[in-house]
């Protein structure tokens, strides 16, 4: 066998093998995911959360909500999270150095005024200008901070450091929420009775062509555009599928940055959100998970599978393109700092199974893709083409889209938010397309994240939206 | 996917029928005209239910649609649905759910005599108030609060489960509806299980309980921090004059949050005599605590103000702006 062969099979054998082991995590997740989902609901049919809403002895809450520059909208999504149920809740804005005026717009809505507010610099921020309350008692639960601009992890850490409770939800100031989400995220906190529950997350869904008035999200639609269609399907597939199994193996790494619970104390133990990466989401949570760890302390991260927050997807493929481009970069950089734990059984299901999943599947999958595309693309022009191997890889493809058929299959079984026969039929659609048409794109921005960290770009990168108080007016 | 979609559209259509069917039975049920039902009389149903009762998926909806309406109504008409519901032998099917080997049949079967009011079966729920499996366990203890009131809190005495706080809450909106009652409650402040020491100092503070208060300051020296917060956060409620010196001489033993804890609470407890205490926790490294000191000397006396602004000027450390962060809470 001359080398050039062995280096042919060598790739396109491996590349098969991986292939092989992804499907076979596919079909293990399916399962998990199955009897979690199951567990779940069987459970959530005992459960009366007015009951919660009504006591005096449910936990207290903070949420804290970072806004940038989010003047067009800022009122009424600070009205949508001052109406939502929750008896002690403390709503938390922090305007992170806008340039525009926001903070303006809100002491004018809101009747703010500066308080002196001696903040307990518990973790490590850029300074605070000024603490803001409302003279008007409806607003009570309201503060405003206004703070040198720093970033989302740094506008976090300060909401972390004035928030006086015990539980903290952050979420994207632009999110809409469910009326019950906390309600519904504060129950794993309350029913865990061996374990710390440490973090807890929902669902977050896709607003986009929702009727949606007053910051209240009224109707359920799916999007007309392509683009926040195809990432409904996304979404399903990953918090329906891959969030539940993993939560079923206690082995969630990613608690989604627009919707999550935590537990302050350990969060504060843990130094807070970090500065220096780009998906603090997932960085918070492994490093908490981790500190739990070398603690030796049982703890679990909860996640939901209810429908609770509901965001604004890109509609361009340019915006797309930085945020899984700054997705990619938050994921490697999160393992690179945690790279102690790969494959280190002192860390348990963490070490020995999430973090290498998490580098084989979600950091290298991109690249081995990519590769295997370039050399499919050669073999195709030198007619070295292994066809049994191509066959073998059609048939991978077909196992992908069948897997996203089975998440809409879950969909339609469990929450059912797209009602319509037409708009489930439109959702196959795109699991039909979304190989051939989204798919490659995602990819080649997860590889100009690998090549923007290589380069030490490390920028947020401008998310515009155009605001979910016109979604209705677009569906 | 279609065909799966085309079966759920039958299902559906039949489901829409059945809907009608069991609609149509707790309306005569809940509208039914005798004034008294009596054991042996029977209300009409139709050929067509009573042939569906052996379908076990048409008797899940019965029995849902039947537990709602209980649910929502009272007297008379909650009767004649519990009579319904012993005339088409539910209740034969409930019991022998009790024994599935499913966690959640019998957790349903479970709920299903509760709503229905079928004390007859209590002696057999109460052997599942402290089963493995946690939802039939809460179900079970629901129960039998539902059935006995407070002297259906009695399982509390052997119980080796843990409580959840979710559950505990639950128990307290049920006991919430019923009229207080002075039960005894000692023996539950001596077992080694925290959660139900945890839900006792719980009822002893919803209840304000005062005889209870030298069993509260023991659970002070509990080796479960959780139970000593709660023997603090119940202080709060039934306290003496004491009450702060038991803080102040368990205070450096304890875990900061607890600290913390006991410091909110000398808000309430507090006196003129910690004063001095109090003032010197404005000397730890601690912002948390300082603050906290801060705000309990100012909550508990009528002079605290005066004395946090003298210590402030002698300070070795600023504490200007814990002064001014206090001040501006007094003043909103």
């Amino acid at each position: 066998m001359s080398w050039q062969t062995f280096i042919l099979h060598f790739f396109t054998y491996g590349i098969l093998l991986y292939s092989i082991i992804l499907l076979i995590c596919y079909v293990l997740i399916g399962a998990f995911s199955i009897s979690e989902t199951r567990s779940y609901l069987r459970k959530n049919s005992f459960t009366d959360y007015r009951m919660l809403a009504s006591s005096s002895e449910t936990p207290s809450m903070s949420i804290l909500a970072p806004a940038y520059n989010e003047g067009a909208n800022i009122i009424e999504n600070v009205r949508s999270l001052l109406s939502i149920h929750y008896n002690n809740l403390e709503v938390i804005i922090i305007n992170d150095g806008s340039k525009d005026d926001s903070l303006e717009m809100l002491i004018q809505a809101y009747d703010l005024y500066k308080v002196d507010f001696f903040v307990n610099q518990q973790i490590k921020t850029k300074p605070v200008k000024g603490v803001y309350k409302s003279t008007n008692p409806v607003y009570r639960k309201l503060i405003v901070v206004d703070k040198v601009n720093g970033g989302k992890a740094d506008a976090l850490n300060v909401g972390v450091n004035i928030a006086k409770n015990d539980y903290f939800v952050c979420i994207d100031v632009d999110c809409v929420l469910e009326q019950d989400s906390l309600l519904k995220l504060a129950k794993p906190f309350l029913e865990s009775t061996n374990q710390r529950v440490i973090a807890a997350g929902g669902v977050v869904r896709i607003a986009n062509g929702c009727e949606i008035e007053g910051g209240r999200l009224v109707k359920v639609h799916l999007p007309k555009q392509f683009l926040p269609r195809i990432q409904t399907l996304e979404y399903i597939r990953a918090f329906l599928l891959s969030r539940m199994a993993w939560t079923k193996l206690n082995g969630l790494l990613l608690i989604s940055g627009a919707f999550g619970a935590f537990d302050r104390e350990i969060v504060i133990n843990c130094g807070g959100y970090s500065t220096e990466t780009v998906g603090e989401d997932m960085e918070l949570v492994v490093r908490m998970r981790r500190y739990m760890e070398e603690l030796d302390e049982p703890y679990k991260v909860a996640f939901i599978p209810d429908p609770l927050c509901w965001t604004e997807a890109p509609t361009t493929f340019k915006i797309l393109g930085r945020q899984r481009n700054r997705w990619t970069r938050g994921t490697i950089e999160t393992l690179r700092t945690h790279k102690v734990m790969f494959f280190n059984p002192r860390y348990g299901v963490l070490g020995m199974l999430s973090y290498p999943y998490w580098l084989f599947f979600e950091f290298m999958a991109p690249i081995i893709e990519f590769l295997g595309t370039i050399g499919m693309i050669i073999y195709c022009c030198t007619y070295a083409v292994n066809w049994s191997a191509v066959l073998i890889l059609v048939g991978v493809l077909c196992m992908g889209i069948l897997y996203s058929i089975f998440a809409i299959m879950m969909e339609v079984l469990t929450y059912n938010q797209y009602r319509g026969r037409k708009d489930i039929l439109r959702l196959v659609g795109v699991a039909i397309l979304e190989p051939f048409v989204f798919h490659p794109f995602v990819v080649w921005s997860a590889i100009r994240g690998n090549i923007d960290l290589l380069r030490k770009r490390n920028s947020w990168g401008e998310m515009t939206r155009t605001g979910l108080a016109t979604a209705k007016k677009s569906s | 996917m279609l065909s799966y979609m085309y079966f759920k559209n039958l299902y559906d259509k039949k489901f829409d029928k059945w809907s009608l069917i069991s609609d149509l039975l707790i309306r005569k049920a809940v509208f039914y005209d005798d004034d008294e039902l009596e054991g042996d009389t029977m209300i009409p149903v139709t050929a067509r239910a009573e042939k569906l009762m052996s379908n076990k998926h048409f008797r899940k909806l019965l029995i849902n649609e039947i537990m709602s309406a209980k649910r929502s109504i009272t007297g008379i008409s909650a009767d004649n649905l519990k009579h319904l519901y012993v005339q088409l032998g539910l209740d034969k099917y409930a019991f022998s759910n009790l024994s599935s080997n499913k966690w959640h049949i019998r957790a349903k079967a479970i709920q299903e005599l509760t709503v229905m009011d079928m004390h007859e079966f209590v002696d057999q729920i109460c052997t599942y108030a402290d089963d493995k499996n946690d939802l039939v366990r809460m179900e079970a203890q629901s129960a039998l609060v539902q059935f006995n009131g407070f002297e259906g809190l009695s399982f509390l005495e052997t119980l080796n489960s843990p409580i959840s706080n979710w559950h505990q809450i639950k128990l307290l909106q049920q006991l919430s509806q019923l009229p207080p009652a002075n039960i005894d409650m000692t023996s539950w402040f001596t077992t080694t299980n925290s959660s139900v020491i945890i839900f006792t100092l719980k009822l002893a503070r919803v209840y304000q309980r005062f005889d209870l208060y030298y069993e509260i300051v023991s659970c002070l020296d509990h080796e479960d921090p959780a139970v000593r917060h709660e023997a603090i956060h119940c202080l709060n409620e039934i306290y003496t004059d004491e009450t702060s010196d038991d803080f102040i001489s368990r205070f450096l033993n304890e875990i900061l949050k607890n600290q913390l804890a006991m410091i909110k609470v000398m808000e309430t407890v507090g006196t003129e005599k910690d004063v001095l205490f109090l003032l010197d926790l404005l000397t730890y490294e601690n912002d948390e605590i300082k603050i906290s000191a801060a705000r309990a000397l100012v909550q508990s006396n009528k002079n605290g103000m005066v004395s946090l602004e003298e210590y402030s000027l002698k300070a070795e450390q600023p504490i200007n702006e814990i002064v001014m962060h206090i001040k501006g809470e007094v003043a909103a």
